[in-house]
């Protein structure tokens, strides 16, 4: 999404405009929509990437605001790095136990502490003027063409790092981050670590913005603060477009212009904004840039259809994946019990047993998607049983899923993922489920192709005469224990994994 | 009470729609503002008024549904809130610019004035309230828990597909939800309407309480959003006579933040893998 040169027009257009052509009126104008550029861009690393409700922006635009009306008479134009960190620094303070919530959760939480935010400036009468605010506080940059220089130069800048930042790679790494958090995980991108930034950065900017508010308005009250600024910043983000580099200022321009636009109107100005909002939720989720792109007929080509090449590099890392002694208890019941095993580089083991023996909890303890209650697990010598899931990716361990994550997936591509990190050890998890003949004879090629490249990979699977045909050795799990391991047929051939998979009679063998 | 009704029409909405309604606060206000309006112009007694009310923002909530909640039932629950947030706003600025600022008092329902039953001194509006507050609670409990209607309201709320795969008309029930939570959120309207004035901002307030009381009751629980309601309420009027209202306030806002940090799954935790 590198951003066009159409777009980077419209971008430097305003201000340009602003500082040459328009009357002070119109500045002003221009400046109120940087500012809600810089909190709306802000606002969309957070909702737009990844996708979290998070209602506490209009506070930290506040908090920005304040904590430059009070300073910016003794600190001049220092007000704004201070504006940034009180917006900034009670973010990171509180990011951690917010952002593991789940997404009601997190939107509730936001709101709470916004009202919280918003509760103080109305009460906290001595220091934020109460409900009337503070007012005829030197600002801390002159009204004019130096706040609009330094609103829109941050504008511009963040919303060119933003285009660059997410395009390619990043972006399809927040995007996975948004619609398969479980998969982002498996593949080696640290959640937490995002989520924290961006909340963060985020407040950062949303602190700018309401500095610079102070600063051109002259007066701070408790509405800063309030659930309309925060409605505002959504709506905003929403209609211009959540993700599109351009979304936050499209939405801004509108957010100002449109007043001026409906004046006649009067106060039905917000009105016709938030019905235009809706809509845009309900028929171009997009937004407005990404449906004026779409016009434009300027869209991302579509992604080159996965697939395998012939020959697969070799990769480099651990050598050996050694499970001793693992055991996990879901309640009562015994989900693993005491499953010692070891897997090389270069050989392929197959995991069987009945439904409900233990085997894909055996794959999501090995990539800590749950945890181990007992046992280690390591890859050569380094420890990984108490890895969070993307360290263990990044150790070298990828996995495939048997259910898909994303809208319009495929097994193939699941794999193809799975490969492509390059990690050394695979965890395949059903990979022939659901599979046709062809399918599976082209499966069984590629898992060759990944045992020559020297590979190590794991598979579960309920078809029995893939696994050995492609298997080195097969580890067979009754009810949680290893009941018998070795060469296919060996196994096979084994009473009691005739007994426990196979069915007494062996009617599979 | 009042609040019970309001949460119980707020959970009714979320386990319809399987997302939250951040318009639901909109509507008690729309339901106050009815009142008052149809109660001062043309003087309505408050026993025809009342279902007036009531009927009239159900409209209302299957008109949300329809707008709002419906065509965004595949898409992540994120899109539903934003777009109920969109609808809280446009009622929010509809309202400012019918009622033109001035906030205004609905009708009391039983008249004013109070009364003495042993010693104690009750007024006549707290004391209709928290009657009717406890009939309408009972009839929705009457109608979720024993007739086919209410089963299958259930049914659609635990899980849409399932309930789609054995013949169950999944739209109409979730417009017959938000129908249900519509018109308590209008009689909730109305009783508030007469205790505090009816002002168009007051709506993310109304929710806001909501959605504490669902989350520290057991998310989508309907008994445990009575519970968190009268909880809250409680927890206000003493919070509040001792410490005044600003302290009740942030006390709450306190308690919710120390519980989500301590139980990121809510008080009573909630079924795995449930959709939000």
């Amino acid at each position: 999404m590198r951003l066009s040169p159409f777009w980077l027009i419209l971008l430097v257009l305003p201000p340009l405009l602003a500082l040459f052509v328009l009357p002070p009126f119109g500045q002003r104008m221009v400046i109120l929509a940087g500012i809600y550029g810089l909190m709306g861009l802000g606002y969309q690393l957070v909702f737009g990437q990844l996708g979290a409700l998070n209602l506490a922006q209009g506070a930290l635009f506040g908090l920005g605001a304040y904590a430059a009306a009070l300073t910016a008479p003794i600190l001049g134009p220092f007000a704004l790095p201070v504006a940034i960190l009180a917006a900034a620094i009670p973010a990171a303070l509180v990011a951690g136990p917010l952002l593991r919530l789940q997404s009601h959760y997190f939107a509730l939480a936001t709101l709470a502490l916004a009202s919280l935010v918003n509760l103080s400036a109305v009460h906290a009468e001595s220091l934020t003027g109460g409900a009337n605010g503070l007012a005829g506080f030197a600002t801390s940059l002159p009204r004019g063409p130096a706040l609009l220089a330094t609103v829109w130069v941050c504008l511009i800048a963040g919303v060119l790092l933003y285009a660059w930042l997410f395009e390619g790679k990043l972006g399809e790494r927040a995007r996975l981050l948004r619609e398969a958090p479980l998969l982002a995980a498996t593949l080696g991108i640290d959640g937490a670590a995002w989520r924290f930034v961006a909340f963060v950065v985020g407040g950062a900017l949303a602190g700018l913005a309401g500095a610079c508010s102070a600063a051109l308005s002259g007066v701070v009250s408790p509405e800063a603060t309030g659930f309309s600024i925060m409605v505002l910043c959504l709506t905003l983000v929403v209609l211009g477009g959540s993700r599109h580099p351009m979304g936050a200022v499209v939405g801004a321009a509108l957010a100002v212009g449109l007043p001026e636009l409906l004046r006649d109107l009067q106060g039905a100005w917000l009105l016709a904004y938030a019905v235009a909002t809706l809509a845009v939720v309900l028929w171009a989720p997009e937004g407005l840039a990404g449906l004026i792109d779409r016009l434009r007929g300027a869209r991302p080509a579509p992604a080159e259809p996965p697939g395998l090449p012939d020959v697969l590099p070799a990769v480099g890392g651990p050598k050996t994946l050694v499970l001793e002694g693992v055991g996990k208890r879901f309640g009562g019941v015994e989900a693993l019990a005491d499953v010692s095993l070891w897997l090389a580089r270069g050989e392929v083991l197959g995991l069987i047993g009945a439904n409900g023996s233990g085997k894909s909890t055996l794959l999501n303890v090995i990539n800590a998607l749950e945890r181990a209650d007992t046992g280690l697990i390591a890859l050569d010598k380094l420890r990984i049983e108490r890895l969070s899931t993307p360290e263990i990716a990044r150790a070298g361990i990828a996995r495939t899923f048997q259910t898909l994550a994303l809208a319009g997936d495929s097994k193939m591509a699941d794999l193809a993922r799975a490969v492509a990190t390059g990690a050394p050890f695979l965890l395949l998890d059903e990979p022939a489920a659901g599979a046709g003949d062809h399918e599976r004879r082209e499966l069984v090629g590629i898992i060759r192709r990944l045992r020559d490249a020297g590979r190590g990979v794991l598979i579960v699977d309920h078809d029995i005469e893939l696994l050995s045909r492609v298997c080195d050795r097969l580890v067979c799990l009754d009810r949680g224990r290893v009941i018998a391991s070795g060469r296919p047929a060996d196994v096979r051939a084994d009473p009691h994994v005739r007994a426990s998979f196979l069915g007494l009679d062996g009617i599979a063998a | 009470m009042a609040y019970a009704l309001v949460a119980l029409g707020f959970v009714l909405a979320l386990n319809a729609a399987g997302a939250v309604n951040f318009a639901h606060g909109d509507l008690v206000v729309l339901g106050g503002a009815l009142a008052s309006f149809v109660g001062l112009s043309i003087g309505l007694p408050a026993v025809l008024l009342l279902p007036l009310v009531a009927v009239a923002i159900g409209v209302v909530g299957i008109i949300a549904a329809r707008i709002a909640i419906l065509p965004l039932a595949s898409r992540p629950p994120e899109a539903t809130f934003v777009a109920t947030i969109a609808l809280a706003a446009i009622i929010e600025q509809s309202l400012t610019i019918a009622m033109a600022g001035a906030p205004r008092t609905a009708p009391a329902l039983l008249g004013g004035g109070s009364f003495t039953i042993a010693g104690f001194v009750l007024g006549r509006q707290p004391l209709a309230i928290v009657v009717l507050g406890a009939v309408l609670v009972a009839a929705v409990w009457f109608l979720l828990e024993r007739t086919q209607t209410g089963r299958r309201m259930r049914a659609v709320a635990a899980d849409r597909y399932m309930a789609r795969a054995v013949g169950i008309p999944v739209g109409r029930y979730v417009i017959l939800s938000l129908a249900l939570s519509g018109a308590l959120a209008g009689v909730a309207g109305f009783l508030l309407g007469h205790q505090f004035l009816v002002a168009p901002t007051q709506g993310a307030g109304h929710m806001l309480k909501a959605y504490i009381a669902v989350a520290l009751g057991g998310w989508g629980s309907v008994p445990g959003a009575l519970l968190g309601a009268l909880g809250i309420g409680l927890f206000e009027t003493f919070a509040a006579a001792r410490f005044g209202d600003a302290w009740a306030s942030a006390a709450l806002y306190i308690c919710v933040l120390a519980v989500l940090a301590l139980r990121p799954r809510g008080l009573f935790g909630e079924p795995v893998g449930r959709r939000a």
